[in-house]
């Protein structure tokens, strides 16, 4: 078995065509490895979430080579080797909690639901809302039941597109504390785009920085935090330094563009 | 969440927009929904009430002949009385414009599906159903009359299935594409084939449209009918009762018809809330609303 779960050599998007056209990203080459935590950081522009895209196969390359799980994006994608998560929940609103985290099950057809839809609401704590509508629950949980189902069919590679940028700080930072939780137990990889340092900081094995106008990646920062991770974590030196490292090397980037 | 405009005017309750704040469920279902929902009601059966007797009252007062304006009590009189009549004509007025309702429906469904499958149907063909909705449609009365059997009840049903197409098929294809594009990326990310994304994701998103089609049309249906049969044709209808009740001076007796065209239309329109309750209980129009 390959150990990386994402290859990108080279990997090139523009947009358009002609005068019109825009490039998204430029050069980038990035292997994941089994079990990390990646956070992908930068400016708005700076193409963050078309490298998610194109990892999931919802857009494709205009140039270089990209592997995911060793196969081509597409072959992931059809084997269904990730699951999604986005900045809003995407919960539809006609199906219970339950019907949510089943509804990829039903696609793929997978055996054995409703064991696996309670084990799902067990891993994000909300198996007493299993009967509620979206409508009923506050983001916080509508985006932890986006991660149940993207986990429902045990992904080998979890793609997050700032997930917790639309919950208010208190929440943010439960969910972050979540996430890892579930990352600890489910040995999912992780992929995560996010506006924040701290948030980057704080989930990742490494931050990859990235700067815009092409969107290129700058920088990349492990982390060395020692897991678990937790709110004494969050009060550490190292974490402080961290968050000044991946902060100096966003505005570098800022400076020489 | 959001609130979405369908198209032909529904507003949507929306009382819980403030309630997204915190880790904290909120909006459970409450029982006391229904309760409230007919409390609601109280105004407007006052309402009701007080017109029907300012109405009563003036008439008395300003002694106004009846072919001006018969009063209230007279032409519920005048609907008891003949109610074997009223009531048989209105059936077969009924049978026509369920009879076009359904076949209206179930065509508008059917191109609204055809529009989302094949593209270049839906460019071609929109500009002309939009426009083709804005033609009083009922003007062609006279002509379906000239097409098929005149005595024959199919010409209104034409009529009436050409009045209901319009709407539900408009309506039915915008809600079969107002589909947020990360839902269209997770059925992607999923490798879902185009027809579980239409059955899983695009058919729920378009019920609440089709809904608010059917209430619109649901009544139309009972207008376009009896304005069909105005243009001639069987006599045991509706139209042509109150047609004929109309030209005898018997005023009473036409508004008594009048009465009977309002009792289907509000039955129809009954039956399609409704169903629309039994279809999609989980739309934000049903949700009980603490805030209010």
């Amino acid at each position: 078995m390959n150990d990386l779960v994402v290859k990108a050599d080279q990997v090139a998007k523009v947009f358009g065509q002609g005068e019109g056209q825009v490039v998204a990203l430029e050069n980038i080459s990035l292997q994941i490895e089994r079990g990390e935590f990646i956070s992908l950081i930068g400016p708005s522009g700076c193409g963050k979430s078309t490298l998610l895209r194109l990892v999931g196969d919802l857009l494709s390359p205009t140039s270089g080579s990209l592997e995911v799980n060793g196969k081509t994006p597409k072959q992931a994608r059809l084997d269904r080797d990730y699951g999604i998560v986005f900045q809003k929940a995407t919960l539809l609103d006609w199906r219970t909690v339950t019907k949510n985290v089943e509804l990829p099950l039903e696609i793929m057809n997978t055996d054995d639901r409703e064991a696996t839809i309670s084990d799902m609401l067990e891993l994000v704590q909300l198996d007493e809302f299993a009967d509620h509508y979206p409508w009923q629950l506050s983001g916080g949980m509508q985006q932890r039941v986006a991660i149940a189902r993207a986990l429902a069919f045990k992904p080998a590679l979890l793609l997050m597109d700032e997930p917790f940028g639309a919950l208010d700080e208190m929440t943010r930072e439960l969910m972050q504390q979540e996430v890892l939780r579930i990352w600890d137990e489910t040995e999912t990889t992780i992929v995560f785009v996010t506006h924040s340092i701290p948030e980057a900081v704080f989930l990742s094995t490494r931050v990859v920085v990235m700067s815009s106008r092409p969107g290129r990646i700058s920088d990349v920062i492990r982390t060395v935090l020692p897991h678990p991770r937790d709110e004494d974590t969050r009060d550490s030196q190292q974490y402080y330094e961290r968050i000044t490292e991946v902060r100096e090397a966003l505005r570098r980037d800022e400076g020489s563009s | 969440m959001t609130e979405r405009d369908h198209e032909i005017g529904e507003t949507n309750e929306t009382g819980f927009a403030s309630a997204f704040e915190g880790d904290v469920p909120v909006g459970t279902r409450t029982p006391s929904a229904i309760p409230h929902r007919l409390k609601g009601l109280v105004p407007a059966g006052i309402a009701f009430f007080a017109v029907i007797a300012v109405w009563e009252g003036a008439i008395r007062l300003f002694d106004v002949q009846a072919f001006v304006l018969p009063a209230p009590s007279v032409i519920v009189g005048r609907f008891i009385e003949t109610s074997d009549v009223i009531w048989s004509v209105g059936f077969n007025t009924m049978i026509e414009a369920l009879a076009g309702l359904i076949a209206g429906t179930i065509l508008g469904v059917a191109v609204a599906f055809g529009t989302i499958r094949w593209v270049p149907l839906r460019e071609g063909l929109m500009p002309f159903a939009i426009a083709a909705n804005s033609i009083p449609i009922i003007a062609l009365a006279p002509i379906a009359n000239g097409m098929f059997s005149i005595t024959s009840p199919v010409p209104k049903m034409v009529v009436v299935a050409i009045v209901v197409f319009f709407p539900v098929m408009l309506n039915t294809a915008r809600g079969l594409l107002d589909v947020d594009a990360d839902e269209v990326e997770l059925m992607r990310s999923y490798a879902a084939t185009p027809r579980e994304v239409m059955w899983r994701v695009r058919v729920p998103h378009a019920l609440p449209y089709f809904f608010s089609a059917m209430k619109v049309v649901s009544v139309l249906s009972i207008t376009a009918a009896i304005v069909a049969e105005y243009f001639g044709g069987s006599q045991e209808v509706l139209g042509q009762y109150i047609l004929n009740r109309a030209s005898l001076l018997v005023f009473p007796d036409a508004w008594a018809g009048i009465l009977v065209a309002s009792i289907l239309g509000v039955a129809l329109y009954g039956f399609v809330l409704l169903a629309e309750r039994l279809v999609m209980p989980w739309h934000v129009s049903f949700r009980a609303t603490d805030a209010s």
